[in-house]
């Protein structure tokens, strides 16, 4: 399966770095890169209208500090940090404002559940999806780049800045923890 | 039921949900409708376009200012230096016979004996006498310290 990421495109990029195009070049990202970001964090806070509101920041950021993108990272990798941050950011405060830890399975069933309203409805994808919820942040957040981006390591660590062997080994327990769920939720 | 387990993941990526959507939905038209939102709400940056400010070129004086002010610190260091030698004059050595007290005091033995050849070695006398040629190889202290030496029975050995 091919990554869930545009090819990068140096054209575009080149075009970020030209006072004279970059809002026509960052118009053209955000349209290249809308979907796969809305996923990524839709992933992490499971709600379409909070996911909504992330992205919006994601991209109203990018475009703040458009100047300090020098096109020694991928557009993508660049755009992809901004996004987790903001999404991290998002969790923390939910966490203190509910006062329940994301990372406790039973509360972050809680959440999840009650929040998510836009599952298409079948039970191995709800499920999965739950299974998922339980990881801790970071674990879940490889994971989903692994399992449904299909992105490498190596990409992986270059958006994470975690060495390839703790990914490795980061996804290996993630997954044994899914099936883990999925056998004590039979 | 373990190898169940074990495959959950491969059946879930099997029926389609190891995509990015994961199994979610989004309004019909998302995506495109927010690509056009969010280009509309990009606020304008007119700093991005603004060519950057260039250098004006540098002066000749601003480029030899710094050489110019090491050259006068080093300047001042040496006047300073002349100045200190200009008030100290005195330095020079004159002859001892300029100055009459000088040249009594030394011509008295008592005062050569207490305070200048206290300071002296014995040795460094004998050696200098040696050079003069005052005394020869079978000079002995005895000769030169008269009483004071009187219980000795050293000989001077020559080196």
């Amino acid at each position: 399966m091919a990554s869930a990421f545009p090819k990068e495109n140096p054209e575009l990029v080149a075009r970020l770095r030209d006072p004279s195009t970059v809002r026509s070049a960052f118009t053209e990202a955000t349209r290249l890169y809308t979907e796969p970001l809305y996923w990524q964090i839709r992933r992490l806070v499971r709600d379409h209208d909070d996911a909504n509101d992330l992205l919006q920041n994601t991209f109203m950021k990018a475009w703040s500090s458009i100047e300090n993108f020098r096109g020694e990272a991928k557009l993508s990798t660049w755009l992809y940090k901004i996004a987790i941050n903001e999404s991290l950011g998002f969790l923390e405060r939910e966490k203190r404002r509910q006062k329940v830890s994301l990372d406790d399975p039973e509360a972050a069933n809680i959440h999840n559940i009650s929040a998510d309203t836009s599952l298409n409805g079948n039970a191995l994808a709800q499920k999965l999806q739950d299974a998922i919820a339980t990881l801790p942040e970071k674990q879940r957040i490889v994971f989903n780049m692994k399992y449904f981006d299909d992105m490498k390591y190596e990409e992986i660590s270059e958006i994470l800045g975690t060495s390839v062997g703790a990914l490795k080994a980061s996804y290996h327990i993630a997954s044994k923890k899914i099936e883990q769920y999925f056998e004590n939720n039979d | 039921m373990a190898k169940d387990r074990e495959n959950i993941l491969e059946k879930a990526r099997a029926e389609g949900f190891a995509t990015p959507s994961a199994g979610m939905k989004v309004p019909d038209g998302y995506f495109a409708s927010f690509s056009e939102n969010i280009a509309a709400m990009l606020p304008e940056r007119p700093e991005l376009t603004k060519p950057a400010a260039t250098k004006e070129p540098r002066t000749m004086w601003e480029r030899l200012r710094p050489y110019v002010y090491m050259a006068a610190m080093f300047a001042g260091i040496w006047l300073m230096l002349q100045m200190f030698v200009s008030i100290n004059p005195g330095r020079s050595l004159a002859p001892v016979e300029d100055n009459p007290v000088l040249a009594d005091a030394l011509s008295t033995e008592d005062f050569v004996f207490d305070y200048v050849y206290p300071d002296l070695d014995e040795r460094d006398i004998v050696d200098d006498m040696l050079e003069t040629e005052e005394i020869d190889s079978t000079f002995e202290l005895d000769d030169l310290f008269g009483d004071d030496t009187e219980n000795s029975d050293q000989t001077y050995i020559l080196p």
